[in-house]
């Protein structure tokens, strides 16, 4: 196959910055600091983290914009049942 | 390497593109024309079969309920024949009493409405209406079929385990459906999850065949605004299906572990939340709602506009209804939860966005009698049904804007109110549409025409009995008679309804007997029938282009869609309909032909 | 891309839809399912932590983090291995494919075989689903939301692996070419599915 329908990313740079994320986890979730923080901050690498294997392993960043809107479509329901059951709590 | 290389590469190694219809037919076997069979019509014959007899038997549990409603405490006729563990001597037992409730709403809902709608229309519509020679995964299509078989299978079995058939209403609420103690079933209930789990794969599956082939596999011409309404609405459900099933497994699978592996999830001694039960069997329930009555709205669209002779009132407002029904059926799961004790700034969003769910359902309702204004309404089976459908949608949807309302379903909830709302939403609504469909599809199914004398009788008769059934059950709720209650008469203030019981008994009896009507129809009409044309409702839709029943492949070549699927009466043309593969004046027979228009991307 | 990746025969193209082929298309479709699966799951162990927080423990604890770290690092290359895979084959390098999907199974089971390692332990110590001693008054929500979305997580890599296997096999047969790799494809998209919800457990399970 000469030309490929979308450019190849660099997947071995993807995989050192998810093992950096991994190990900056790990480190992070140990430090002394507030609750909150830390798990907004554990949330957020996570997030980051996940996004870079849907959009360049799973190339998702290569696919026509309607298949981003098929992707998306069930987070807004997951969200809206977490916090909609939450402020039962 | 070109595009075009690697789409046809691809569909080389994809086996599950079958050619049309006329590319060279290859013989099969007995076994794989009939049992595993990868045709989409030959699945929704066979879960058309399987339901049909769940629905039976679904009928014969709400037939024994009643007996104890009507008379309570006296022998059941030939309920000798059951076992002492279920009616000793003929009388129902309270606990079996219990798994009457039970497994009636679980069969009805997930074995015989649900499948009669999606897999019976789901499968024989799709692929037929948008022009298609079958499903996008033909296989995995069998395999929908054969997983819903051992499904109902373990379901069956669950009554003739030690403890009987799950006994904790079909919501299953936690903790009473945690733990054998309070229902004195144990493995019966276990069955019951396990059941509905594999049911999941089974509906799940299928959700995915179309999607796929709604979005992948449409004619040329067949834009998203020409889609049919029927493909339309199933293709909403499947989207329902997929997204709201995985969450009923997840809760399903969490349930069957505080069963069974000694977790407390829902199980306050161990400081889990029932509630959670709730919400998470709601957050699926309510989109279930919908799966139960979208497919049934899109078959009487298509039935109402064919047999007025008249275009759709608003196709597109149709649509975006069925679209906006089910967005806003995410965020409504609540107001079946009023009584739970929940937050009350959680109970009013809920109640808000259910009442504005009212709005889509009523343009849809306007539609409809919008397309009836000033038609030609030929009054046959299928169309008396499909009107009885819209008369009894609109009652059973009165009832329900009442029951959104938090301060009214303080008062109605858990009483016989509810249960006359969701069977004149279930039965009224959903298999009135049934019924309308499979007298409307007969001739595409079968290759004959369903005896139209015979099934009048039958409409006429259901639709009275039903309602003689359902009506004064509100009448009952309001009253304060509890739903699943096994003997009103131990309440002082249920005696005097006991004549109204009564008469909804012996109603039932008669329901049910009618029915025999309609399967005595559908048999006789199936082997000697009048042989059915191609087109014997002269409707536009593209399954009546081809022969009845159409052959593996569907159509010869494929399709070009020119317009809308509701062209009736067109000044365009002397008939009055106007198939939309029939090419325009002007345009030649082109349509059947490698020339046809290119599609425009993203229409 | 002009056409559907649905055109089916010569010159004849369907609507063009979502523009890439059925077999995609009807993966993606099914991960969205999973997607909500896996909702059910951790949004019931969301809101149990948050009724009863006093049922876990700080990090660490009780869950052994650096073995999971490991375990996180070998399913992020498990991913690569993946896509080095699906890449191979794509420019029609079969020995490529073999390799890459020979490792991805290997690394994929020692996945496996760590986590079993680890319940083995956490059992023997008495960290049980069910109600015991860790528990603050009765029940153990740490422990059964804990063996719920790990054991599902694990059925899924351990399903994934069979799959890859089939894949392997096809492959030894010579099924995929440069032209036609649609099998490969929709089982990489599987697997890193699968990689994506254990980043996702291993910090809202492990670290929070």
């Amino acid at each position: 196959m000469e030309a490929n329908a979308h450019p190849q990313p660099r997947y071995i740079l993807i995989w050192g910055i998810l093992l950096v994320l991994t190990l900056a986890e790990v480190g992070y979730a140990f430090m002394d600091l507030p609750k909150i923080v830390l798990a907004i901050g554990l949330i957020a690498m996570a997030v980051w983290k996940a996004l870079m294997v849907a959009l360049y392993y799973m190339h998702l960043r290569y696919e026509p914009r309607r298949m981003w809107i098929l992707a998306a479509s069930p987070l807004p329901l997951a969200v809206i049942l977490v916090v909609a059951v939450l402020t039962e709590f | 390497m070109s595009t075009a290389q690697l789409v046809s590469s691809l569909e080389g190694e994809d086996r599950s593109q079958p050619g049309y219809a006329g590319e060279g037919q290859h013989d099969i076997s007995f076994i794989r024309k009939y049992i595993f069979s990868t045709d989409h019509k030959t699945i929704g014959k066979q879960f058309l079969f399987l339901s049909l007899f769940f629905l039976v038997v679904g009928g014969a549990l709400a037939g024994l309920m009643r007996w104890q409603l009507g008379f309570p405490g006296q022998p059941l006729p030939g309920g000798g024949v059951l076992p002492d563990t279920m009616a000793p001597g003929g009388i129902i037992l309270p606990e079996f009493y219990n798994s009457l409730v039970t497994m009636h709403g679980t069969i009805m809902v997930f074995f015989a409405i649900m499948p009669l709608l999606v897999g019976v229309f789901g499968n024989l519509l799709i692929p037929l209406q948008i022009g298609a020679p079958d499903m996008a995964f033909p296989k995995l299509n069998m395999m929908s079929f054969w997983l819903a078989v051992p499904a109902g299978a373990v379901m069956l079995a669950s009554f003739f385990v030690e403890g009987g058939a799950a006994g904790a209403g079909w919501t299953s609420y936690a903790p009473l459906s945690t733990s054998g103690e309070w229902t004195g079933v144990y493995l019966g209930q276990q069955l019951w999850l396990a059941s509905l789990i594999i049911m999941g794969f089974s509906s799940l599956t299928g959700a995915v065949n179309y999607i796929t082939t709604v979005i992948n596999m449409r004619a040329p011409g067949m834009t998203w605004f020409r889609i049919p309404l029927p493909t339309w609405s199933l293709f909403i459900t499947a989207i329902l299906i997929l997204l709201a099933i995985p969450i009923l497994t997840g809760g399903l699978i969490m349930l069957l572990f505080d069963q069974t592996i000694g977790t407390t999830f829902f199980i306050p001694a161990g400081s889990g939340e029932p509630l959670l039960w709730q919400h998470v069997f709601w957050f699926f329930g309510h989109p279930e709602v919908y799966i139960l009555i979208l497919p049934a709205m899109g078959i009487v669209s298509e039935v109402l506009a064919c047999r007025a002779r008249k275009p759709i009132f608003g196709y597109h407002a149709m649509v975006l209804a069925m679209i906006a029904i089910a967005f806003l059926g995410w965020i409504v799961w609540g107001h079946h939860m009023f009584q739970s004790g929940m937050n009350p700034m959680l109970g009013t969003t809920f109640m808000i966005s259910t009442v504005v769910i009212a709005v889509p359902s009523a343009i849809k309702t306007f539609n409809w009698l919008g397309t009836l204004w000033r038609g030609d309404i030929h009054f046959d089976t299928p169309m008396l049904h499909a009107l009885s459908f819209v008369s009894m949608f609109i009652i059973g949807g009165l009832s329900g804007i009442f029951m959104a309302s938090a301060p009214v379903d303080m008062y109605f909830h858990d009483t016989y109110f509810i249960v006359a709302h969701i069977h004149y939403v279930l039965f009224g609504g959903s298999l009135f549409g049934i019924f309308a469909g499979i007298t409307f599809w007969f001739p595409k199914m079968f290759g004959r025409m369903m005896g139209e004398g015979l099934g009048k009788i039958h409409f006429g008769l259901t639709f009275i009995f039903y309602n003689m059934v359902f009506f004064p059950m509100h009448n009952l709720g309001v009253q304060g008679m509890m739903r699943r209650i096994y003997d009103p008469n131990e309440y002082e203030f249920l005696r005097p309804l006991q004549e109204m019981n009564t008469f909804i008994s012996i109603s039932v009896f008669l329901l049910v007997t009618t029915q025999f009507l309609f399967a005595f129809n559908f048999f006789w009409s199936m082997f000697k029938g009048r042989r059915a044309p191609a087109n014997p409702w002269n409707s536009n839709t593209l399954e009546w282009t081809v022969p009845s029943p159409p052959a593996h492949g569907n159509f010869a070549v494929m399709p070009t869609v020119y317009r809308g699927p509701y062209e009736y009466s067109s000044p365009e043309v002397d008939a009055d309909f106007y198939p939309q593969d029939q090419p325009p004046p002007g345009v030649g027979s082109g349509g059947h032909t490698a020339s046809g228009p290119e599609p425009v991307p993203g229409a | 891309m002009n056409h559907s990746a649905t055109a089916v025969m010569d010159n004849r193209h369907p609507m063009p839809g979502m523009q890439v082929y059925n077999l995609k298309l009807g993966m993606w479709i099914f991960l969205l399912s999973e997607v909500m699966f896996f909702t059910s799951l951790i949004g019931s162990y969301i809101i149990l932590r948050f009724a009863h927080p006093e049922h876990w423990t700080q990090p660490g604890v009780i869950l052994n983090v650096p073995l999971t770290a490991v375990n996180t690092f070998l399913l992020i290359c498990s991913s690569v291995t993946m896509v080095k895979a699906f890449v191979a084959i794509e420019q029609g390098d079969q020995k490529g494919l073999k390799l890459w999907l020979l490792a991805t199974i290997l690394i994929g089971a020692s996945f496996v075989g760590i986590q079993v390692v680890e319940y083995t332990k956490l059992i023997h110590e008495g960290f049980v689903p069910s109600f015991s001693a860790y528990a603050a008054e009765g029940g153990n929500l740490y422990g059964a939301t804990f063996y719920l979305m790990t054991g599902f997580h694990g059925a899924h890599v351990t399903i994934g692996v069979l799959c890859l296997i089939f894949v392997l096999f096809r492959a030894m047969k010579g099924a995929y070419t440069a032209e036609s790799y649609g099998g490969v494809e929709i089982i990489g998209l599987y697997w890193h599915f699968v990689d994506l919800v254990w980043i996702i457990l291993f910090t809202i399970v492990y670290l929070l």
